[in-house]
């Protein structure tokens, strides 16, 4: 054997050995992160989905502007601060955060207000039901439900775990265009190898980009130490990079606000057609007032958006963001490739498949690795039985887990008062309580029925839909109401994917140990664990 | 059967303790060695991108942003390598040793006026 073929060969097997371990540590919470990130590519859909008494039609966003700015006037016009975001295609209402001015006396400011939600045509309140809709599962897929800071950092962990499973993964792989073409069905432990390779060389770059992004999008909270060694202040950074933010003090000399119209058409003609997406008041109705308008991302693949800010007194442009230099660039779009805001309906749905085929990557992996392990007739170590049973807890139960957040935003009385809250527990107290309940099963079982019973969960949601709302199925087709019709036949798409699933578990039968070739036997392992002591 | 005498008993009973409490060789050289790629990868990674970051003669906004986003390809391949290299001096060595050196230049230099 050559010295050159050895020492590849012992990379392979290295790199090997270093795949299984990130995979599986960090493989059953990036399972969940890919999962509920995929479902996330249709936030504002879902939020829609959860709000079914809503139903407004698109409105230009200048009149959005406007009737959002006559109603604060009306309501809190001595306020500090009015975030506005306008509405889109995908989010068809105006929301607000208002933010009251400091009390001189109170040592802690004030938070911002609950969101106001208003009808973009008429800038009336919206009275829906309370819902943290679409937006739970994206701050859960980077947040994990933990308290801040520490679900932000364990996701990132998991994260830079996939970015290093990803490159360990290509390097083991050495046959990764011949892979491509190779899938043995019905063989055991070769079909689930081959089910993993196949997921993950079919959408590699989608993993490595998704992957690398996200780390991206909270890379000042991952990574601030090159900060550090250019910036005294880090606020200094922030607005070098990303614009400074309007926060003068009032003058207290009063002066009416400057009509909001003809501030929102100099800047979209400013950007050339560009939609702006978020106005920011400072101090309304003060000689010191500002407006400032922000540039939507759902045009461009920079997701970092352009800024201009107006004097509100006098209407005149003040200052505008300056152009983002190639590393800015860089960085703002990888963010937006990675939220794909930029997505149109078709490019979307694309997102949303690749995403699958992560979770599908993530979810073989953990499979893979006890199928290699089982050995018919001997009885099951404790970390092989461990593994057994947090797969089973996390593929067959957590999309049991999702569905019952959907369901309880069906079943939980409208006007209940915390029930945002009660949605949010409905889905942890079904994903851990049907895990814990497959526990007294036998894994084949287990399977079998946490997947049977994911698939049914899913199945009911257009059904209790239709009892529940005037916007069941038949009503969606006769109306072409879009993105009902839509939301029903992706869930029974998807009852009918775990309801597949939940079918070949019942057919597996443990196939009979592969014998295992010499090479792949003497599996690799770093130095010391070969010196016994 | 031998009977075991006090001596014997107390031996094993170590033994058994000291199993029990302390990790063998090979497993405090793992666990250096997990330590190494998981910490001082990191550490190695955000002083190298500081570096990067200090020396780089572009605008200080864009030199520091390009050091963030390469910071994770560098902690990535770090963390790898100290896996693959057999000797546990070298890797430690290499991951330590960059680490300070990176950030003793960067301290040294101080933060860019």
């Amino acid at each position: 054997m050559s010295k050159a073929f050895s020492g590849e060969m012992r990379l392979r097997q290295s790199m090997a050995w270093i795949h299984t371990w990130l995979g599986l540590l960090a493989g059953w919470i990036l399972f969940a992160m890919f999962l509920t990130g995929t479902a996330s590519y249709f936030r504002p859909e879902i939020t829609q989905w959860m709000q079914p008494e809503l139903r407004l039609a698109p409105v230009a966003p200048r009149r959005a502007a406007e009737t959002a700015v006559a109603h604060m006037q009306a309501t809190s016009p001595d306020d500090q601060q009015w975030f506005i975001y306008l509405p889109n295609d995908r989010t068809p209402e105006t929301r607000i955060f208002a933010m009251p001015k400091p009390d001189p006396g109170a040592k802690e400011p004030k938070n911002r207000s609950a969101e106001i939600k208003l009808d973009p045509a008429t800038g009336a309140a919206l009275n829906a039901r309370d819902t943290c809709g679409g937006e739970h599962f994206y701050r859960f897929h980077f947040q994990l439900q933990l308290p801040h800071p520490w679900g932000r950092w364990l996701a990132g962990l998991c994260a830079i775990f996939m970015l290093a499973a990803i490159l360990s993964g290509v390097i083991t792989h050495k046959r990764i265009f011949a892979d491509f073409f190779t899938l043995r069905w019905k063989k055991g432990q070769r079909s689930w190898l081959d089910t993993h390779n196949v997921s993950a060389v079919l959408a590699l770059p989608f993993h490595a980009m998704i992957t690398y992004t996200g780390l991206i999008a909270l890379i000042v909270m991952y990574m601030p130490w090159p900060i550090a060694a250019n910036y005294a202040k880090h606020a200094d950074f922030y607005a070098d990079a990303y614009g400074r933010e309007a926060d003068g003090d009032a003058s207290g000399k009063p002066a009416a606000l400057k009509p909001i119209g003809p501030m929102v058409d100099a800047a979209s003609r400013q950007w050339q057609g560009g939609r702006p997406r978020t106005i920011v008041i400072r101090n309304p109705n003060d000689s010191a007032a500002t407006v400032t308008i922000l540039r939507s991302g759902a045009d461009r693949l920079n997701a970092r958006g352009e800024s201009i800010t107006y004097s509100g007194a006098t209407g005149a442009k003040l200052s505008q963001s300056s152009p983002p230099g190639a590393a800015l660039t860089t960085a703002g779009v990888m963010l937006g490739l990675h939220l794909g805001n930029f997505a149109g309906p078709v490019l979307r749905w694309t997102y949303f498949l690749l995403g699958l085929t992560g979770t599908a990557m993530v979810g073989t992996g953990s499979l893979l690795w006890t199928a290699k392990r089982r050995k018919p007739g001997a009885k099951p170590f404790f970390g092989f039985r461990l593994v057994e049973r947090l797969n089973i807890a996390t593929i067959a139960c957590l999309p049991a887990g999702m569905a019952a957040f959907l369901l309880a935003n069906r079943l939980i009385p409208a006007g209940l008062e915390g029930r945002a809250a009660l949605e949010v527990s409905a889905m942890f107290w079904t994903w851990f309580g049907l895990a814990a309940l497959t526990l007294l099963r036998p894994v084949r079982c287990a399977w079998v029925e946490g997947l049977a019973l994911s698939a049914a969960a899913f199945a009911a949601l257009p059904l209790v839909n239709m009892v529940m709302t005037d916007r069941g199925l038949f009503t969606s087709i006769a109306s072409g109401d879009w993105l009902f019709l839509s939301f029903d036949g992706a869930m029974l798409a998807i009852a009918a994917l775990l309801g597949f699933g939940s079918w070949r578990a019942a057919q597996v039968r443990v196939a009979p140990p592969r014998r295992q070739r010499k090479a792949a036997a003497a599996e690799f392992r770093p130095k010391e664990l070969l010196d016994v002591a | 059967m031998r009977k075991r005498t006090l001596s014997q008993g107390i031996s094993v009973f170590g033994q058994s303790l000291s199993q029990f409490f302390l990790l063998s060789r090979r497993g405090w050289r793992m666990s250096a060695r997990c330590f190494t790629a998981l910490v001082g990868g990191y550490a190695a990674a955000a002083a190298m991108a500081s570096l990067l970051a200090r020396l780089l003669p572009i605008a200080r906004v864009e030199a520091t942003m390009w050091g963030m986003i390469l910071s994770f390809l560098m902690f990535a391949s770090l963390g790898l390598w100290a896996f693959h290299e057999r000797r546990l001096w070298k890797v430690a060595l290499v991951i330590w040793g960059s680490t300070l050196l990176s950030a003793g230049i960067v301290m040294a230099m101080g933060i860019r006026p």
